[in-house]
């Protein structure tokens, strides 16, 4: 049994699960005060920052800092709990395949999910952006490349997010609570990302991407700089130590 | 009596320790806020309490809102969970009274985790401010403001979770609107009434802006709103079933 | 006859109990054993001790020559199993939760209506497991063992839920196994009543202990030695059960 063919098996099991619905709603959610509110975009001289840039960036912001976060948070326990309902783990468990693969197959689809997401992301930004700009009679939709780009980046930078995520998921078996610890990590992103020590708190990584951004189009707003060391080896770090736990603990409850 | 009972429910729930844990950890924010770096702060030329407010409270009201979506998503979740509630709804009892005592018990968790966040911000006051006797009083202005503006979203995440017996549906509406709550505009009278987004006003706001009988209005209107519906709710499901 | 499950001194004890306690079980290729007892009495833990799903306390048991944890792939391979009903996907059909077990062992595409026709549920394979009858559930946690024709078969208490239609199918489907395929089948019951139809070799378990193991002639033999009821059976075991109850009681 390979880790393929696993990746598939977790996906069929998220048949009818509704899951899609958790990635697609809150991307609509976030659009529509957007696309409403869109002649705001003009007032943004204080920032310095130009309409369709603004557009952009308070959408993606929104996304980055609580959307995206939350979104993961739910999956990563309704996976679990696809799992956990019926019992399925316990067939599982007693079938010859590794826990350990299975508990990785089961991060590589929630990966997969959030890249979803993503993409719902770039295809919702057109049509959004195209709306917009007739309202205001004024071009507010940008170059796509920088749209790839911050959306490849938010991605890429939310990987280690995932996986403690996903620890919390797997080692806390009310769902309730992973889901309420999920969900109270994201809030302190705020703060941590306005410190020295931001690299450590991996729930502000893409907050922090998006923000650095911000600080490059606003001529009047400060610059967050990335730097990738020590931030890169400390998030290869977290992401490892996350998925190691909860590799140890997946299916353990079951196996007592 | 009934109340007791339905403390009793929650029973092993975790309810109750995760009020106690979430609420200290909320408290310890402001604290590991104003240690890491006090000259952002102590140097303003404004009273102890607002500069306080200013740089905590957002947060605080977001984690107390989900306190509130995910405390009710337990509260209901264990009627829900095994079909307890169809048992409740075969019992001589009033339905009515039964959501009554839960949002008490929901109100009651909110009074307790926004005492311990005064607790801290009188230690944040006293540890690094220099603050006059005056400030007690006040606190309790701004802590019983904050309280009254929390009834409205209590009230309605408990209908809503009442309403929903799969638990995600009713954690996912409240997540949302606690989401759309932070997107609003603080400084929009109109929009900050959205019963979730009322929480994150502050009394120093209201007092800038003079907004603090709108605001007080319209917690009573809501308050009384949600609980007309609630019981139109139960009229209803009784004629329904 | 080779043993194709034996248990040495086998022990599980839980902070606060004692779930199974030395037990010595041989169970014999080819044949069906059924395991006896009453509710609580530790046979849940030894079968899922047999699947790997928890840790002996002590003591140590081989399938087929294999133990754990070293050779749990090639051990699980050879079992089915059928443990702590429902365990299944409650958003997939029941067609589709045997497709994933299937999967993962590798198995043609035909074994799945196979093993649905097998139980009789073939015509409700389309519908969502959650919507499933618990008699439904029951056969489809059945067919989710039967998948491949394991040579090893582990059921727990697999009529549980059933009417008696269905109780009496399920119970000629257990008896024609061996025969059909080969294998040998270990089914608990808190009935003796059932095992008495089903079973070869019966293992009585109270408590965690075993109080007998041997035929159902062996059995009536023992039972006339020791002075039990033998005109019913079903009187023999409780008078069994009560019996050693009473010297539990006596000697704490």
């Amino acid at each position: 049994m390979n880790l393929l063919s696993l990746i598939n098996i977790e996906f069929k099991k998220i048949k009818r699960s509704h899951i899609i619905w958790i990635i697609i709603i809150p991307i609509v959610i976030l659009w529509i005060p957007a696309i409403i509110n869109s002649n705001m975009n003009f007032e943004m001289q204080a920032e310095g920052i130009s309409p369709e840039n603004n557009f952009f960036i308070q959408s993606f912001i929104g996304l980055a800092w609580f959307m995206y976060p939350a979104t993961l948070v739910i999956s990563t326990v309704l996976l679990n709990q696809t799992e956990r309902s019926n019992k399925g783990i316990l067939k599982m468990l007693s079938l010859p395949v590794s826990p350990t693969l299975l508990c990785i197959a089961k991060f590589i689809v929630l990966l997969l999910l959030a890249a979803v997401q993503m993409v719902f992301m770039i295809i919702i930004y057109y049509p959004s952006a195209a709306i917009a700009s007739q309202m205001n009679d004024y071009q507010l939709m940008i170059s796509p490349l920088i749209i790839l780009k911050e959306t490849g980046l938010i991605y890429l930078s939310s990987i280690p997010m995932a996986a403690f995520f996903w620890m919390i998921a797997t080692c806390i078996r009310t769902p309730v609570f992973s889901v309420g610890i999920g969900l109270a990590s994201i809030v302190p992103s705020v703060l941590v990302m306005n410190t020295k020590l931001w690299y450590v708190y991996p729930m502000c990584y893409p907050f922090y991407m998006i923000t650095a951004l911000q600080g490059e189009m606003a001529a009047n707003f400060d610059t967050f700089t990335i730097k990738l060391i020590p931030w890169i080896p400390i998030a290869i770090i977290i992401t490892i130590i996350c998925l190691i736990i909860s590799c140890l603990f997946f299916g353990k409850a079951e196996r007592r | 009596m009934s109340l007791l009972l339905e403390i009793k429910k929650l029973k092993r729930t975790g309810f109750f320790p995760a009020f106690l844990i979430g609420a200290i950890l909320v408290a310890c924010f402001p604290i590991i806020n104003t240690a890491v770096r006090p000259e952002n702060f102590i140097n303003q030329n404004l009273p102890a309490l607002d500069i306080l407010m200013n740089a905590n409270w957002q947060m605080i009201a977001m984690l107390n809102m989900f306190f509130l979506v995910i405390g009710s998503c337990i509260i209901y979740h264990t009627e829900f969970a095994d079909h307890a509630m169809q048992k409740m709804e075969a019992l001589p009892q009033s339905i009515g009274k039964l959501f009554i005592n839960k949002t008490l018990i929901l109100i009651g968790s909110i009074i307790f985790a926004l005492i311990i966040e005064a607790a801290s911000f009188i230690f944040c006051a006293y540890y690094w401010f220099n603050t006059d006797n005056s400030f007690l009083p006040d606190i309790l202005k701004y802590f019983g403001y904050e309280f009254i503006l929390l009834i409205p979203a209590a009230l309605l995440i408990m209908i809503i979770a009442s309403l929903c017996q799969n638990m995600w549906i009713s954690l996912g509406i409240g997540v949302i609107g606690v989401f759309i709550a932070t997107m609003l505009p603080t400084d929009n009278l109109i929009l900050s009434f959205f019963p979730f987004a009322m929480p994150f006003q502050t009394l120093n706001n209201a007092i800038d802006n003079s907004w603090i009988s709108p605001f007080l209005i319209s917690s009573g209107i809501q308050t009384i709103l949600f609980s007309i519906i609630e019981v139109c709710i139960l009229k209803v499901r009784r004629n329904i079933a | 006859m080779v043993n194709m499950i034996e248990t040495k001194n086998l022990t599980k004890i839980y902070s606060d109990f004692t779930a199974v306690s030395n037990l010595n079980l041989n169970i014999k290729k080819g044949r069906i054993y059924g395991f006896l007892g009453p509710n609580g009495a530790g046979k849940s833990t030894t079968m899922k001790m047999f699947l790997g799903l928890t840790k002996p306390t002590s003591g140590s048991f081989q399938i087929d020559g294999m133990s754990y944890p070293n050779d749990r792939m090639r051990v699980l391979r050879k079992i089915g199993s059928f443990i702590e009903s429902p365990a299944f996907y409650g958003n997939l059909s029941g067609e589709e939760n045997l497709d994933i077990i299937r999967k993962i062992l590798g198995l043609p595409k035909s074994s799945v209506s196979d093993s649905l026709k097998t139980v009789g549920l073939y015509e409700h394979r389309k519908r969502l497991a959650k919507k499933y009858s618990l008699g439904m559930k029951q056969r489809l946690g059945l067919a989710g063992a039967l998948l491949g024709h394991p040579p090893i078969l582990i059921l727990d208490e697999p009529t549980n839920g059933l009417d008696p239609a269905g109780i009496h199918e399920i119970r000629t489907l257990i008896r024609s196994l061996p025969h059909k395929y080969d294998c040998t089948v270990l089914v608990s019951s808190h009935l003796l009543s059932e095992i008495e139809l089903m079973a070869d070799d019966i293992g009585i378990l109270n408590h965690g202990r075993l109080l007998f193991e041997g035929t159902l002639s062996e059995l009536k033999q023992y039972a006339k030695d020791s002075g039990l009821p033998i005109d019913n059976l079903e009187d023999t075991f409780l008078a069994m059960i009560e019996e050693d109850n009473l010297k539990r009681g006596s000697k704490r």
